[in-house]
């Protein structure tokens, strides 16, 4: 018994590119409706997924649609119906206009994800050179043995956290007003560390893409040594379709 | 899809892999957590995603981080301190206005470091706790 995994939404007609393949390997393929096709591929159906090959598979699948210069509505991980019937009738059928309104604005757009995290020993020499709290606890906690320094070694921390929270502000959205110019739209992600600056998914023309790289290299060279830049793209749109339909 | 490769463009730009892509670590949230989900989809039973990403949630004001800041802090070679990189001009000179981020306390990476080791493709353990009921509910927020 098999079911119909479901990576994405595409273009009817779109070309897949040759042997294409998805989960366990399967054959990817289209279903289409009307002016909307979705790519699909068999799976057990009782087969539990979330391995990192699975992932990977899902993630390549979308990857290879948008190399091949296609535009798709990437799907979260881990949607399946119960037959090809199914994703006409229940998936296709009832949301084509919802599909085709959404993969308009998507049309020759690529996502470009950056995030952008502090080069820790720079930043925190920074922040002894220009806090004095900061440069007082640090002497302090250097001259007292471990132990007897825990509480002070703890405030340390806790004001450099501070301090990172407050130059986050400023980069952050220094390197947003940098990089958002040529970006169709941008989508911010919440951080996940302190040392994190930014965090971001950029929708880019694949006309502009070039030019977009271009800029990242620059702003990249100029903060060089103090925050360090993470690229990848070009990725499916994956933060620039709605989240529910 | 991309080899994972890191190649670096411009010294200071680190390009995730060569054809895009990106290796899983800098796409994994993004194929969980985004992307479009449809009312009529059977979720398929999902293994180890639900662990992963309760741990991208799970923050805490940690001590444990405060304490690793300040040994970091207190490993730099103070004496060397003329030589750190100036401040970028184009950062310096950005105003705090404009959209404002939320941030939150103290962060910790949990999720991160399981991210991070996906990434590094070793977590077949995961199978080892494989359920097999259907309809998983993992998809509750957002």
């Amino acid at each position: 018994m098999t079911v119909q995994y479901v990576y994405g939404v595409t273009d009817a007609g779109a070309e897949i590119p040759g042997q294409l393949k998805g989960i366990d390997g399967q054959e990817v393929s289209l279903v289409t409706h009307g002016r909307c096709a979705a790519l699909v591929s068999d799976l057990a159906a009782d087969r539990p997924l979330g391995t990192r090959d699975d992932l990977m598979a899902h993630q390549g699948v979308l990857q290879a649609i948008v190399e091949a210069g296609g535009t798709v509505l990437p799907f979260r991980f881990g949607g399946a119906l119960t037959d090809r019937d199914a994703v006409v009738e229940e998936l296709l059928s009832p949301h084509e206009d919802t599909f085709v309104e959404q993969l308009e604005p998507l049309r020759g757009q690529v996502e470009v994800r950056i995030k952008a995290r502090y080069v820790e020993d720079a930043v925190l020499r920074e922040m002894v050179q220009e806090e004095p709290e900061i440069a007082e606890l640090n002497q302090r906690v250097r001259e007292l043995p471990e132990d007897a320094a825990y509480y002070d070694r703890v405030r340390l921390g806790e004001l450099i956290a501070q301090a990172f929270t407050r130059r986050r502000e400023n980069d952050g959205q220094g390197l947003l007003d940098a990089l958002a110019p040529r970006a169709t739209a941008v989508a911010q992600h919440e951080l996940s560390r302190e040392d994190d600056v930014l965090d971001a998914g950029f929708l880019i023309d694949r006309k502009e893409r070039e030019e977009f790289e271009k800029i990242v290299d620059q702003v990249g060279k100029e903060i060089d040594g103090r925050i360090h830049l993470r690229v990848a793209g070009p990725l499916p749109p994956y933060d620039f379709v709605g989240q529910e339909t | 899809m991309g080899s994972g490769q890191i190649a670096q463009r411009g010294a200071p730009v680190q390009q995730s892999s060569g054809g895009g892509g990106g290796g899983l670590a800098d796409v994994v949230e993004l194929i969980l957590d985004k992307g479009l989900v449809i009312d009529a989809f059977v979720r398929v039973s999902l293994i180890g995603i639900e662990i992963l990403r309760i741990d991208a949630r799970v923050v805490i004001a940690s001590v444990d981080t405060y304490l690793r800041f300040a040994e970091a802090c207190n490993r730099l070679d103070i004496a060397n301190d003329g030589s750190s990189a100036g401040l970028p001009q184009m950062i310096g000179q950005m105003t705090e206005s404009g959209a404002k981020r939320k941030t939150r306390g103290a962060l910790q990476g949990a999720g991160e470091t399981l991210r991070d080791s996906l990434g590094r493709g070793q977590q077949d353990k995961e199978k080892a706790g494989s359920r097999s009921k259907k309809n998983d509910n993992d998809d509750e927020e957002e």
